[in-house]
């Protein structure tokens, strides 16, 4: 197989007013014709720049700095606009990461895949558009083309819309296929349908594709080869199972022990420790050194090469150098983390157990939204459930199912058209009940929204925003002042009391997540509503602070509602769930009975759909070579 | 074994701070901020500036063109431009300010009431409002004035400031409704925060700055109004001096071809309205991160 | 959507209309009447102040003046919704007549500028944000802050002292010479400086409403992916950029023709330009009641009905509001 994108050194940055930003670090890599690589890395770790700027769809502020692209043997590196566009297409193509954006909102998407196709056929007729427009269309695996071709973006489901962008992107057969998280921004059964078309069309028409993941799982379901970046570098490349089998990057194996495999029944999930670097002015020598539990002198030092482990794996890491072979430092034996666990926390349960008291009773909650006068939309349809006292209960299901409007209701954001709730025997949804015990209710219940950059106030500084709800309830601050109160629940979630004086927008993701969580704790609630409190995180990022919820909620005793689209979070962390689909509450059980015996075809789906890598279990050799 | 082989694992390095904003004043509208002082500064200490008495009148010189004496010539009336201007240019400004608060008064609190209230208030307003943006502009103003009477300064700024409010409020509204409906604001009031609580902690910084740029907007079109109101004559009479009255003036000064009448105070008007229209327009101005794709 | 639909919807539009412009006159004509002033001085003129009072009072109830305001108004609604509006005392014709004589003059100078505004803003717009941030646009920006900035009288006076007074180009008021008849390269001679003042004012609001919206598209995700397929910059621009501005630009423009048109009244009255500008300030201000109500209720009649076009065009034309009947999310399942 000849090499069809050879990348040679390519360094890319952006010119930004607080400085230059090193977005991709001297990377190289090649495909082959018909080969799937993946690239894994953490969000802002420059996989998605350096797709795009191979593609050289950048903004004006990215400058390529050094570096060789060679398409075919051609070199393209010196293409300007025009050229690129002959190339863009024919060559190339692209698969982005939200369905919901990437299409025009207001032409049909007939018209959009036959742009696609018009454009590298001038002067086709417009029987022949319409005909590749159906089959591309087909092969998308998208029902009744005829009809669907005529619809706007606005009718289609997010699935649909991805398979639209995909028989955009298939429209001029290109030679190799860039998929920027295909499915990240999908539910998760929809994910495992996109994956499968993904590979169907692989195979049918042999389109070397690199794929961009965060999911080291997903990765191993899809690709030949994989490739580990981290702040702007490839870290380690090799084959598929070279990678799973033999990792060396303590960064790769710090990626896979965070994998949910190895979190079953264990107490705490594995991440790993600081969070990625600025990459304006990245510090010296290896990026991860900071984060490395086996971090050497040098790596502080110097950045380390490209070590060659066999003719096709190599990792950059100074522990393969010669001079450190003598320090014994090996990877973790996955196989056994994986059998490990399963007794621990067992004796929480029991405890459990012993403590019947139910404290919230949901009992045929309905609510209905009025979408226009005769429209209404059934959000939420006779849900019962009960969270007992000290009990983690999750509520899963996809997008609009329904959960959140569950959560809402009981924090009393929303009147429920139907049905009762009552928190220890008091009916909040009665006004006359809510308003005699507004004080408790409003203390005792606190919620942590998904999105943290909507749920904090821009305007307000950490330290304000972490008062607010001690002032509103006139609680006296036991340590003297507000401030030192915010300073010691900003210490309980981890961040130090020098994050007080800032404004949420200059904190990262999973900081301000923090913070709100100490905003909800430092009422010392007996009811915690989390609502998809770590969706929007970096799986390290969530990791920590799923391993904080789980800390908390044992040290301070509350009962927490969590709701999630994520199966495997909800196993780490809960003690019963509920399952939702379509404002339905289908069954509720313990989470492990959910796991291994579900009952609703549903939740079968939901369980069958996760990704389970394989690459650990004995058997044939995979697809090597 | 080589010293520099040794595991020391996990150190706290110390990543330089990601390079820190310099404080830079490109993009900034010093000029602007500069001029509109100056111009502000220069109204409001018109006795030092004035060389002349701005409302006498010199029958033996009049249309004098710009000269040592006059430094910006003499009107029809032989009055001294130069210190007409800075007497003016103090109920020009004062006018455009009064006029652009009570605009602002009024659309904050309707547009703030109509944003927060139930449905059937809301449209209530808003309906009042729609009627009332049917109206021509003119037509309010000139009916108006004309039950006031003669054109007085209180008057006509209050003239402006009642016909012009209508569509601040409706932006004023849809503010308002985008963060009512906002996380945050939930979030408050699940922990108990109140209408009022709601109001000054969550509302009113997140709207401050549009509130200010319309602010800033309407004193200047409170500016052009009243000097557009005083030139058609139905503003400020000829005695009471401002710069719309000054150039009421024009046209008895294009018969005469005194091109210092016309060019001189309505400079001073355009370059006052374009710093307002800058400065406004940095106070709306949001760092937009993101960057174009095309 | 069917027809009965559609009847539906236009008969609630229009009573919606009805009863805007009835509250309108009801407005308009009290406080028209509120405010002091005599109407006789505008129909007798200087005779006005040398009436005896009996002679006043004569022709006050001539005029149909002397009764309680709500049976002058009930009188007026009356013969209004025969058509009739009564005559203008100034002129002493029918106002229908008066009005007739000049809307022409006012829809020529409002409809050619308005079409300019609309044309000379689409493409100053896309011009500012093809070059976004680079020279051109930031000087265009400059220039258009200014021009935006200067107050149409001003504007119009200087050019009629650079160009009529100055350098006796063009003429400085009037919508012909009275000697020429109506020559067409007359009329356009006259209308060269008004025509300008009117574009140059409304121009830079419109162009930087577009170009702001223009990069907001720009920054959209669809702007890769039409990339992507092998488009150039300026066919993803023109394709699907402004493709998705225009409902917007369209339904803004509609909201802004009775300001456009409406608008001229100033620059009438610097140049002397006979239209309906000029009249509504006339009778506005020498209580003209019956010409001052018909031009309001035709003012308010354009802005109502414009917004009711503007809102549908934004409804019906974008398909990112339109919605058909329950086919929206099917879902996926096999």
């Amino acid at each position: 197989m000849s090499e069809l994108l050879e990348v040679q050194d390519l360094s890319v940055s952006f010119d930004t007013p607080e400085g230059e930003i090193q977005a991709v670090r001297e990377v190289s890599f090649k495909v082959k014709a018909g080969e799937v690589l993946a690239i894994v890395g953490e969000t802002g770790c420059g996989k998605s720049v350096l797709c795009k700027s191979i593609l050289k769809l950048l903004p004006e502020i990215a400058r390529m700095k050094s570096g060789r692209i060679l398409l075919d043997g051609v070199d393209i590196t010196a293409y300007g606009e025009r050229d690129m566009c002959r190339l863009r297409g024919k060559m190339f193509s692209m698969v982005f990461q939200n369905p919901l954006t990437t299409l025009n909102p207001s032409l049909s998407v007939g018209a959009q895949i036959g742009e696609a196709v018009k454009v590298h056929h001038p002067g086709i007729s417009r029987q022949d558009v319409e005909s590749r427009v159906l089959s591309l269309l087909e092969l998308a695996g998208i029902d009744h083309p005829k009809e669907r071709m005529k619809q706007y973006p606005g009718h289609l489901s997010g699935g649909m819309r991805q398979r639209c962008v995909l028989a955009i992107a298939l429209a001029a057969e290109p030679k190799l296929l860039f998929a920027d998280e295909p499915t990240t921004a999908l539910d998760v059964t929809i994910q495992a349908q996109i994956l499968d078309l993904l590979k169907q069309i692989q195979k049918k028409r042999h389109t070397a594709t690199i794929f961009i993941t965060h999911d080291l799982g997903v990765a191993a379901g899809v690709a030949d080869r994989v490739a580990v970046m981290y702040a702007g570098r490839i870290v380690e490349i090799g084959k598929t199972a070279e990678i799973f089998r033999d990792p060396r990057h303590p960064y790769t194996w710090g990626l896979m022990r965070a994998l949910p495999v190895f979190a079953k029944d264990k107490d705490s999930l594995y991440s790993i420790p600081g969070m990625p670097p600025s990459l304006i002015n990245p510090p010296e020598g290896d990026a991860f050194a900071c984060r490395n539990e086996y971090a050497l002198e040098i790596d502080y030092e110097k950045q380390p090469p490209m070590f060659p482990v066999t003719a096709t794996h190599f990792a950059a890491t100074w522990l393969l150098d010669e001079r450190a072979e003598g320090l014994g430092i090996k990877a973790p034996d996955f196989v056994h983390l994986k059998k490990q666990g399963k007794e621990t926390c067992r004796t929480d349960e029991e405890k459990r157990k012993e403590t019947p008291e139910i404290l919230l009773d949901v009992q045929h909650l309905t609510h209905i939204f009025p979408l226009t006068k005769k429209e209404t939309l059934r959000a939420v349809d006779d849900v019962s459930f009960q969270i007992r006292k000290g009990e983690i209960f999750g509520l899963i299901g996809e997008s609009g199912s329904g959960k959140s409007t569950v959560a809402r209701c009981i924090m009393n954001v929303y009147r429920p058209t139907g049905g009762r709730i009552l928190y220890q025997g008091i009916d909040v949804c009665n006004p006359k009940m809510f308003r005699a015990n507004r004080k408790m209710l409003q203390s005792c219940r606190q919620m942590i929204f998904q999105d943290s950059d909507a749920s904090l106030n821009q305007c307000k500084k950490v330290c304000d925003i972490l008062a607010e709800p001690m002032k509103l309830q006139h609680v006296k601050p036991p340590r003297g002042s507000y401030r030192a109160e915010a300073a010691f629940w900003l210490k309980r979630v981890g961040l130090e009391a020098g994050y007080l004086d800032q404004y949420p927008a200059s904190l990262s993701g999973g900081q301000r997540q923090r913070v709100a969580i100490a905003r909800a704790l430092s009422m010392e609630p007996a009811l915690l509503a989390a609502d998809e409190p770590v969706a929007s995180l970096d799986v390290s990022m969530q990791a920590q602070i799923l391993n904080l919820f789980k800390h908390l909620q044992r040290e301070h005793g509350f009962s927490f509602l969590l709701i999630a689209h994520d199966l495997s979070l909800v196993r780490f962390l809960c003690d019963r769930v509920g399952v939702m689909y379509k404002g339905r509450l289908l069954e509720t059980a313990p989470v492990e009975e959910i796991f291994q015996h579900p009952k609703h075809p549903y939740t079968k789906r939901l369980v069958a759909s996760i990704q389970i890598p394989d690459f650990l279990e004995d058997g044939p050799e995979r697809r090597d070579g | 074994m080589n010293e520099a082989f040794r595991v020391v694992g996990i150190r706290q390095s110390l990543q330089l701070p990601a390079g820190r904003v310099r404080r830079n004043w490109r993009g900034k509208p010093l000029l602007s901020a500069l001029l509109f002082v100056l111009i502000v500064t220069g109204c409001l200490a018109c006795d030092l500036l004035m060389t002349k008495d701005p409302s006498y009148m010199d029958l033996q010189h009049y249309c004098v063109p710009p000269d040592g004496t006059f430094l910006f010539g003499t009107d029809t009336m032989g009055r001294d431009i130069f210190s007409m201007i800075w007497y003016g240019g103090r109920i020009s400004l004062g006018i455009g300010f009064g006029a652009a608060f009570i605009q602002t008064s009024i659309a904050v609190i309707l547009g703030a009431v109509s944003g927060c209230a139930p449905k059937s208030v809301d449209r209530l307003i808003m309906g009042a409002t729609d009627i009332l943006l049917s109206i021509p502009n003119l037509l309010a103003v000139v009916l108006l004035q004309a039950a006031l009477g003669k054109g007085s300064v209180p008057g006509i700024a209050f003239v402006i400031g009642i016909t012009g409010w209508m569509s601040m409020c409706k932006v004023v509204r849809t503010q308002v409704r985008q963060i009512r409906n906002s996380e945050y604001v939930i979030a408050s009031k699940c922990m108990g925060g109140g209408f009022f609580h709601v109001l000054w902690h969550h509302l009113a910084p997140n709207f401050v700055s549009s509130v200010l740029f319309m602010a800033v907007m309407s004193v200047r079109n409170a500016i052009v109004a009243e000097s557009t109101l005083s030139f058609m004559g139905i503003g400020l009479p000829v005695e009471v001096i401002s710069w719309g009255s000054m150039l009421s003036l024009a046209n008895q000064a294009l018969s005469g071809r005194a091109w210092w009448m016309i060019l001189i105070p309505g400079l001073f008007l355009v370059v006052t309205l374009v710093c307002l229209t800058n400065l406004g327009n940095h106070l709306r101005r949001r760092v937009n991160r993101r960057h174009s794709n095309l | 959507m069917n027809s009965r639909k559609i009847v539906a919807v236009l008969f609630s539009k229009m009573l919606l209309l009805l009863c805007s412009v009835f509250l309108l006159s009801l407005l308009v004509f009290y406080v028209s009447r509120l405010a002091p002033g005599d109407p006789l001085m505008s129909y007798y003129g200087e005779r006005a102040e040398k009436m005896s009072p009996q002679e006043q009072a004569y022709a006050r109830s001539r005029l149909g003046l002397d009764e309680p305001l709500a049976i002058q108004y009930a009188r007026w609604l009356q013969r209004a919704f025969r058509g009739e509006f009564g005559i203008s005392y100034k002129y002493k014709r029918d106002v229908r007549e008066v009005i007739g004589g000049r809307i022409a003059n006012t829809l020529l100078l409002g409809g050619v500028g308005f079409v300019l505004v609309f044309v000379l803003a689409l493409a100053l717009g896309v011009v500012c944000a093809w070059h976004e941030d680079k020279f051109l646009d930031r000087l265009l920006c400059r220039i258009g802050t200014v021009t935006s900035c200067i107050p149409e009288f001003w504007l119009s006076v200087v050019l009629i002292l650079i160009f009529a007074v100055g350098l006796r180009w063009l003429p400085s008021s009037g919508a012909y010479a009275i000697d020429s008849g109506h020559n067409l390269l007359d009329r356009l001679k006259h209308l060269i400086l008004p025509l300008t003042v009117v574009v140059i004012s409304h121009l830079w609001y419109y162009a930087y409403l577009i170009r702001n919206k223009l990069l907001e598209e720009v920054r959209a995700e669809y702007v890769l992916l039409a990339r992507m397929k092998g488009l150039y910059r300026r066919q993803v621009l023109f394709r699907h950029c402004l493709r998705n501005v225009l409902p917007a630009y369209f339904s803004l423009m509609a909201i802004s023709v009775p300001h456009v048109l409406g608008g001229t009244y100033v620059v009438e009255t610097v140049f002397s330009y006979p239209g309906i500008g000029t009249l509504l300030y006339e009778s506005a201000r020498y209580k003209d009641y019956n010409l001052l109500m018909l031009l309001s209720l035709l003012t308010g009649v354009t802005v109502i009905l414009c917004n009711t076009f503007a809102q549908t065009v934004s409804e019906r034309i974008d398909p990112r509001i339109r919605r058909e009947d329950g086919e929206s999310y099917e879902e996926e399942e096999q």
